[in-house]
């Protein structure tokens, strides 16, 4: 409660779930770019609280068919959950550049006429060890119309250590295979895009009774 | 007893092993992880018994090394190749491979160009040149290179494929249609590319685009009727070409009846899973 009276305006959280997502999303298709959508819980106005995500290609990030079909399932999805999507993440395929691609730009803009306080996420490939020191993260906000890099400063990380601890446990015991993206599940529909099963794994490791959070 | 037990179970074991590799070879998987897993123990334990297996085991033990940034395990098999085989192409081209997994680009170039010097007709040296145009992010240069590879080697499927990618990703919907349109013609039972081909026309717009999309979501969806991108695609375009005020009526209630089709189509299939059961229609009203 108080951490969130605490963030000011223009800050951005990023909860400990969505993080290993997009990061066990990245490492899964280490040789693909991926992209996935931001999701928040809170309510709109004041700071942008970024509490879930849903991964969605590995395959053809610019192709629109299904790119469109994936926003508009989330979109229902989030409106059943009271959940609302805040912005995107892209990781390149290319390690050595963490610049958003048109695809990526395209995306986010459509996602800031519904939110106006978007965020364009890009995951650093280049810093993605274990035991990096700071989130491989590079964030955008958009600015009149163009987005702009935000201030790292602003972009807060509740207990980074202990996320970032479960984000390798999870790599290491081999249950990042869990992590369904949109793509896995149009190649086999019995999987599900919402991962409530890594979830609740995720869920498991930052539980108090494992020393975390 | 007790010990003549055991070896039948470790023989058992060893041959399951084996032939689970084998077939991992055949299949073409890239389950790297399952592979460095049976191969690593298979190479430590029963080497003895594997006879000229051994050295296939090999390549394909450090290939999936490579993908699990296993440089220990990697070095190992490429020690034990270059021992058995001094000289050879195909080894220098595993240790062309390990270069470029340990990103060590102009190396990697550098041994690939050496095979190219003794055999200029190495198709698979160029392209591997070609793949690390690609990851160090020089993709006008990799298309470039691609495209004379491919006056060359015209029925190189994979090439056309991975030009076809290159271009999407360059956001040249039209050059990555002729090379989808190539593939099509030599694989015309390739449900992939039909409905590839589909999504880029879908992706480059207009009415006339959006129709040949249809058509060859159909397509895709006749040579493989589990494609679930394509029965999804078969509705937006259907319903998007409806939709649109320049169509005249019999098209308008041809498209109509598509979408209802696909709607049909794809609600039978959630129903028999039950997961993101969503409900189908309400997806167009957002889609546009």
């Amino acid at each position: 409660m108080s951490w969130r009276r605490w963030l000011a305006m223009g800050e951005v959280e990023l909860s400990c779930l969505a993080y290993v997502k997009m990061y066990l999303h990245a490492c899964l298709f280490p040789r693909c770019s991926v992209n996935g959508l931001l999701l928040s819980s809170s309510p709109a106005g004041g700071a942008v609280c970024v509490t879930d995500c849903v991964p969605l290609l590995h395959t053809h990030l610019p192709l629109a068919p299904i790119t469109q079909l994936a926003l508009t399932q989330v979109d229902v999805w989030c409106a059943q959950t009271q959940q609302r999507i805040v912005g995107y993440y892209q990781a390149n395929a290319c390690v050595s550049d963490s610049s958003p691609t048109p695809c990526a730009l395209k995306i986010a803009d459509k996602i800031a006429e519904q939110c106006n306080n978007a965020v364009l996420l890009m995951i650093d490939g280049g810093k993605m060890s274990p035991d990096y020191r700071v989130p491989p993260i590079v964030m955008y906000e958009r600015k009149d119309t163009r987005w702009t890099l935000k201030d790292k400063h602003t972009i807060m990380l509740r207990q980074w250590e202990e996320t970032r601890d479960i984000a390798s446990q999870l790599l290491d015991s081999g249950d990042h295979s869990l992590l369904v993206d949109f793509d896995s599940h149009l190649d086999d529909i019995t999987r599900d895009w919402t991962n409530q099963k890594l979830n609740a794994k995720i869920a498991e490791l930052a539980s108090p009774a494992n020393g975390n959070v | 007893g007790h010990y003549c037990l055991d070896i039948n179970v470790l023989i058992i074991v060893f041959t399951e092993m084996r032939d689970k590799l084998r077939k991992w070879r055949e299949d073409n998987h890239r389950n790297s992880e399952q592979i460095v897993d049976v191969g690593e123990e298979l190479i430590n334990e029963h080497a003895s018994k594997l006879g000229d297996d051994i050295w296939i085991i090999y390549e394909q033990v450090m290939i999936a090394a490579l993908d699990c940034s296993r440089d220990d395990l990697a070095w190992t098999c490429l020690q034990e190749l270059k021992k058995q085989f001094p000289g050879s192409q195909r080894v220098k081209r595993l240790a062309g491979m390990r270069l470029e997994a340990l990103e060590k680009y102009e190396d990697a170039s550098k041994q690939y160009d050496s095979i190219l010097q003794d055999d200029p007709t190495n198709t698979a040296a160029r392209k591997r040149k070609i793949s690390i145009l690609k990851a160090q992010g020089k993709s006008a240069e990799a298309i470039r290179e691609l495209n004379e590879y491919l006056e060359q080697f015209v029925g190189d499927q994979e090439a056309w494929h991975e030009l076809s990618e290159l271009y999407i990703n360059e956001h040249d919907y039209g050059k990555a249609a002729f090379c989808l349109e190539e593939l099509m013609m030599t694989n015309p039972h390739n449900h992939l590319y039909c409905e590839q081909y589909a999504e880029v026309k879908y992706t480059q717009g207009g009415l006339e685009n959006l129709e040949l999309s249809r058509k060859y979501f159909a397509q895709a969806l006749k040579l493989n009727n589990g494609n679930m991108r394509a029965l999804f695609g078969l509705y937006m375009s259907a319903s998007h070409i409806a939709a649109s005020p320049k169509v005249n009526a019999t098209v308008k209630k041809a498209n109509v009846k598509y979408a209802a089709w696909a709607t049909n189509q794809i609600n039978r299939a959630y129903q028999v899973t039950k997961t993101n059961q969503l409900p189908v229609e309400e997806l167009l009203l957002r889609s546009s």
